[in-house]
């Protein structure tokens, strides 16, 4: 089921055109990466959706919110979280749950919760003001959650942290998915690929490709063949390109990297000429498409 | 309504952690009491400070009770508008700026309630630390010239304080449609200024005009006659209250917040 329809949305900064018509839709509890070189549109987008900017044109609906207040239905984290430094963290969640519209009593329930399940229980009670930027982080992510959203936006969660912090945000977002739609903007591909199920690559304002992780990588199957020998590796693929279906070889440091039409019929045209020549190999891979490779190609159409 | 309890707890707990509970009274009282003090002294600061020349007589008239309180009042409309405006700039324009407005606004949060909660909480203060120093003052007055009636003083209170309040409405009005608190500032002064320097030069033309009631609330501890413009100018300062807050309403959910 969706949570929301994005139908066409544009949206022009002056004379810039940031969004120039984009279409999705997002389903429940799935994660899904907004992925993008800087100033590709990632944050509009999500702020659009959070309904901070309006867009020039197109309609955003969101599923149930037909009669209620949409903002009810999301969960929503700025790249650059700000809060009232004069609170404490706990003072500032339980404003939020019950902004959000959770009574007194369940709010304050929620924001112990939160605050255990994003590690900063022992900074309670401290001013938002002394907090570290991680520290913040979690707390904008404890904010965004605490009324148990259908979807929640995060816009750039764990670029800012350091590795012990982006594992544990990551890992806190996997728990997350069971209960609601994730939608997180992200240039790095790692943290994508590593929780996501479903992928929109945004280039200038535009969607450009959107799919399953495997799904892309299926499609943007590379056919390639890296090979590498003891010795002579330049020699040996050398010759080796000899071969018929190779389409192109290339050195690579240490590896050969062969692009071939048929990737089956060459694999098995390359092992029996190594077992036949006895050659020395030490690494034989058909390559795996990275997500890196399929952002490369998708953004240089 | 739950939601509007929140938001306005939310502001009274801001305003006493930085410290506006004290310092805004404290400022208020420091303004007002000192016009009182410093015109039943005159002749001995004067003496004491050696500023006459031997021999020099200066006959000080001494001011009637009336006209001490006057001084007080006046204040409100010098130093007292300029403290309400400082304060009440960036309640909504500091918030939006900083982005923590972009936090709570994509909560379900009624905008409506969002600007009200802010008036309120400034109208709380500012009422409070009005009350205080204007009420001293009149003690003050009461102790070193003659006490002025209770009522009279209510009155004059009630009236000037409308002025007062108008003035914070028109300041939370732009709050809504500028980012930055300085232009918001700027703006609410400029305004102010404008509307008291053409209440006062066209008295014929602008009789009604809301910048006159503290020149109306004189009259009160004056004791002279309350002029037939009074009512029309409360109702007149009333409606442009109610209607600025709506249009502040209006405005903040029209606007982007980011």
């Amino acid at each position: 089921m969706p949570v929301v329809n994005i139908i066409n949305i544009k949206k022009q900064f002056q004379d810039q055109e940031v969004i120039k018509g984009m279409d999705f839709q997002l389903s429940e509890r799935k994660c899904i990466a907004l992925l993008g070189a800087n100033g590709a549109g990632k944050t509009t987008t999500l702020k659009m959706l959070a309904g901070l900017v309006k867009p020039d044109s197109g309609s955003i609906v969101f599923e149930g919110a037909e009669k209620a207040d949409f903002r009810r239905l999301i969960g929503y984290l700025p790249q650059f979280p700000v809060f009232y430094e004069w609170m404490t963290g706990n003072e500032f969640l339980e404003y939020a749950g019950q902004l959000a519209g959770l009574p007194k009593s369940e709010a304050k329930d929620r924001a112990k919760e939160l605050l255990e399940l994003t590690g900063i229980a022992e900074a309670k009670n401290r001013r938002i003001g002394k907090y570290s930027g991680g520290m913040k982080q979690r707390l904008g992510i404890a904010q965004a959650i605490i009324h148990r959203p259908k979807l929640v936006m995060l816009d750039e969660p764990v670029s800012a942290l350091d590795p012990f912090g982006r594992r544990e945000v990551l890992e806190l977002m996997d728990k997350l998915k069971k209960e609601s739609a994730i939608l997180f903007s992200t240039h790095i591909l790692n943290d994508a690929e590593e929780i996501c199920d479903e992928i929109l690559f945004l280039h200038n304002g535009e969607l450009v490709e959107s799919g399953t992780l495997t799904g892309l990588r299926t499609k943007h199957q590379q056919a390639k063949i890296d090979l590498a020998f003891k010795e002579n590796t330049l020699q040996y693929a050398e010759e080796l390109s000899l071969l018929q279906p190779v389409s192109s070889m290339k050195l690579d440091g240490e590896y050969a990297s062969f692009f071939v039409e048929d990737i089956e019929y060459a694999r098995e045209l390359f092992l029996t000429e190594i077992m036949q020549r006895n050659l020395p190999l030490v690494k034989f891979e058909i390559s795996r498409t990275r997500l890196e490779d399929v952002f490369m190609k998708v953004v240089q159409k | 309504m739950n939601q509007w309890m929140t938001l306005f707890k939310k502001e009274m707990l801001e305003m006493s952690r930085n410290f506006k509970w004290i310092w805004v009274p404290l400022t208020f009282i420091m303004i007002a009491v000192k016009e009182p003090l410093t015109l039943y002294y005159m002749p001995q600061i004067i003496d004491s400070l050696g500023g006459l020349p031997e021999g020099a007589v200066i006959e000080l008239p001494v001011p009637s009770a009336g006209e001490a309180l006057a001084a007080s009042l006046s204040q409100f409309n010098t130093f007292g508008v300029l403290i309400i405006v400082l304060i009440t700039m960036g309640t909504i324009a500091g918030e939006r700026k900083s982005g923590v407005a972009g936090l709570i606004l994509v909560k379900p949060v009624s905008y409506a309630w969002f600007v009200t909660a802010k008036w309120a909480s400034s109208m709380i203060l500012i009422w409070i630390s009005y009350f205080l120093s204007y009420f001293l003052s009149w003690y003050y007055v009461g102790v070193l010239f003659e006490f002025i009636s209770f009522m009279d003083f209510l009155q004059s209170f009630f009236v000037n304080g409308i002025w007062l309040t108008l003035i914070v409405t028109v300041v939370i009005l732009f709050n809504t449609f500028m980012k930055s608190p300085g232009a918001v500032g700027f703006i609410s002064i400029g305004i102010i200024v404008i509307l008291s320097i053409l209440s006062s030069s066209l008295p014929h033309l602008l009789e009604w005009s809301p910048a006159l009631l503290s020149a109306y609330a004189n009259a009160f501890i004056m004791g002279s006659n309350l002029p037939d413009e009074l009512l029309p100018s409360i109702i007149v300062s009333v409606i442009m209250i109610t209607l600025s807050l709506l249009a502040s309403i209006a405005i903040f959910k029209r606007r982007e917040l980011a």
